[in-house]
């Protein structure tokens, strides 16, 4: 198995990629910590895992509070004894143009998006030093690496922070096997992308856009995070791996 | 928890210079074994075919399947030889991996032309040869994956301008192939190694260079073939079937601090 003995924390993990996530995480050997806001849909992830013989907990996170990022660390760690991987996967979608962005959405989006991650590393780096090393894996977007029209402003900064925050972290924290790269969907069938893929007129653009002619489904995102997670990557830090059906190729 | 199956079960591969140039573990030999490790059948091509028969001995002993065919990539007839052989063994082809590869250190002042046609003979026009014969018969079984090995020195300065140049060319011509071939469901993606030690850079290694090199990185290990063979047999799997047009950087993290890349190589220079 590719993660085994490994134990895992995935920030929205009750839904969408972050369940995709923890459930392969948990098949490949992993234990597994979702921590979200969500909890009903986070107790069913957590029973299917342990229901097929794999071994997973419900913490309760806000990613915008440090302090429940702090005691879900610190519940990883009691309930498996270490933490060796993080997947900052929560995060929120936007649409609007900058004029018609309140300041009030623009830091609730950089507050889930970019914040979250930033606090979540920070509570997991003391842990994965006394590990010995550690693999963190941070969700950005292919709209975090090119622009598009009918995204929105603080979506596009919060994802373009999240890979330059991830090469900063990289670069810190090298030196003590810690590494972190960052992972680049593009339109993936998920439930944060669902009310607009149901119009038809944005779903025409979306797929005009992606040479392989269709969304992206949450399982080949979280094979990608996997690989990340993995000792297979252990000669990998401060890369953007890209899963976009060839969006930003061309 | 069921079982894992192989990553690469039912798949028939091509890679490209199988074979290392020297004692050790080369990016080819080490796909080339992962491959095999994960179900694939596997067909070894190197012009020097007593080294790809070295990689075959290692697949045989873990009971893997491959076979060993000698071929001149630079050549249009042997590259359509290599992909009618994979057929004919293997009965399809779902994987190409563009390894074959060499080195050219020098300015364009320092460089021959003779070299110069030389490197980009066979780090380009071997992928387009081969990608040409292989991407029909991938069409006729619904799509396929290649992998070309480009370079960190694909992207940054590196001394070695010719080496460069080629590098660079092979991340052109990745994106523009996974633009053509997505219709076809063929995805096409690029690997960019870092400064891993492998037999093709070995000769040219004192120890303390060696050193030097391993700790330019910011993670300071030493990468190997493996962690080359790992990145391509994870993007050669259906895990990474909407994986298309990347180029996919294992480097220690070279590139997140580009600036620090550049004096290492200088250093080279005095081989």
């Amino acid at each position: 198995m590719r993660l085994e003995g490994k134990v895992a924390f995935i920030s929205g993990g009750g839904r969408g990629m972050g369940a995709v996530e923890a459930r392969m995480f948990a098949a490949e050997g992993a234990c597994v910590s979702i921590g979200d806001v969500l909890e009903d849909e986070s107790r069913k992830v957590v029973e299917q895992i342990n229901e097929a013989g794999g071994r997973a907990i419900f913490l309760p996170l806000d990613v915008t509070s440090e302090a429940q990022w702090n005691s879900a660390v610190a519940a990883t760690v009691s309930e498996f004894g270490k933490l060796d991987i993080l997947v900052n996967n929560a995060g929120v979608g936007a649409t609007s143009m900058v004029e018609t962005t309140t300041v009030e959405e623009w830091d609730r989006v950089m507050d889930i998006n970019a914040k979250g991650v930033f606090l979540g590393t920070k509570a997991a780096l003391p842990e994965m030093r006394r590990a010995g090393g550690g693999s963190i894996i941070n969700i950005s977007s292919q709209l975090g690496l090119v622009g598009m029209d009918i995204s929105s402003p603080q979506y596009q900064a919060s994802k373009g922070a999240v890979r330059l925050f991830t090469k900063s972290t990289a670069i810190q924290y090298a030196k003590e096997g810690i590494r972190v790269n960052s992972v680049h969907p593009g339109p993936i069938n998920t439930p944060m992308t669902e009310r607009r893929r149901g119009d038809p007129d944005h779903q025409r653009i979306m797929l005009s856009r992606i040479p392989m002619g269709r969304y992206g489904e949450s399982e080949e995102v979280a094979y990608g995070v996997l690989f990340l997670a993995s000792d297979e990557s252990s000669f990998m830090t401060g890369s953007e791996l890209v899963i976009d059906g060839g969006w930003t190729a061309q | 928890m069921p079982e894992r199956r192989p990553r690469l079960e039912g798949k028939v591969a091509i890679v490209t210079g199988a074979g290392s140039s020297g004692a050790g573990i080369g990016n080819g030999k080490a796909t080339a074994v992962l491959f095999a490790r994960e179900g694939a059948k596997v067909l070894l091509v190197d012009f020097a075919k007593d080294r790809a028969e070295e990689t075959l001995a290692m697949i045989q002993e873990e009971n893997g399947v491959a076979s060993v065919f000698q071929a001149d990539a630079t050549s249009a007839e042997d590259c359509r030889l290599m992909v009618d052989a994979a057929i004919d063994r293997y009965g399809r082809l779902d994987i190409l991996d563009n390894n074959v590869g060499v080195s050219q250190r020098g300015t364009v002042v320092e460089v021959t032309e003779e070299d110069w046609d030389k490197v980009m003979n066979i780090n380009v026009k071997t992928m387009v040869l081969a990608s040409k014969a292989a991407i029909p018969k991938m069409i006729e079984t619904g799509g396929g994956a290649i992998i070309n090995i480009s370079s960190i020195a694909g992207l940054r300065a590196h001394s070695s301008t010719p080496y460069t140049t080629s590098k660079a060319a092979v991340i052109g011509l990745t994106l523009s192939m996974a633009a053509d071939h997505a219709k076809d469901n063929i995805r096409v993606n690029a690997i960019a190694p870092g400064l891993v030690y492998t037999p093709m850079v070995a000769p040219r290694m004192d120890e303390d260079l060696r050193e030097h090199r391993r700790n330019s990185g910011p993670l300071g290990t030493e990468g190997t073939g493996w962690d080359i063979g790992n990145a391509a047999l994870f993007l050669a799997s259906d895990e990474a079937r909407w994986i298309t047009g990347i180029v996919l950087p294992v480097d220690a993290g070279l590139l997140a601090v580009t600036p620090a890349t550049y004096s290492p190589m200088q250093q080279q220079t005095r081989y």
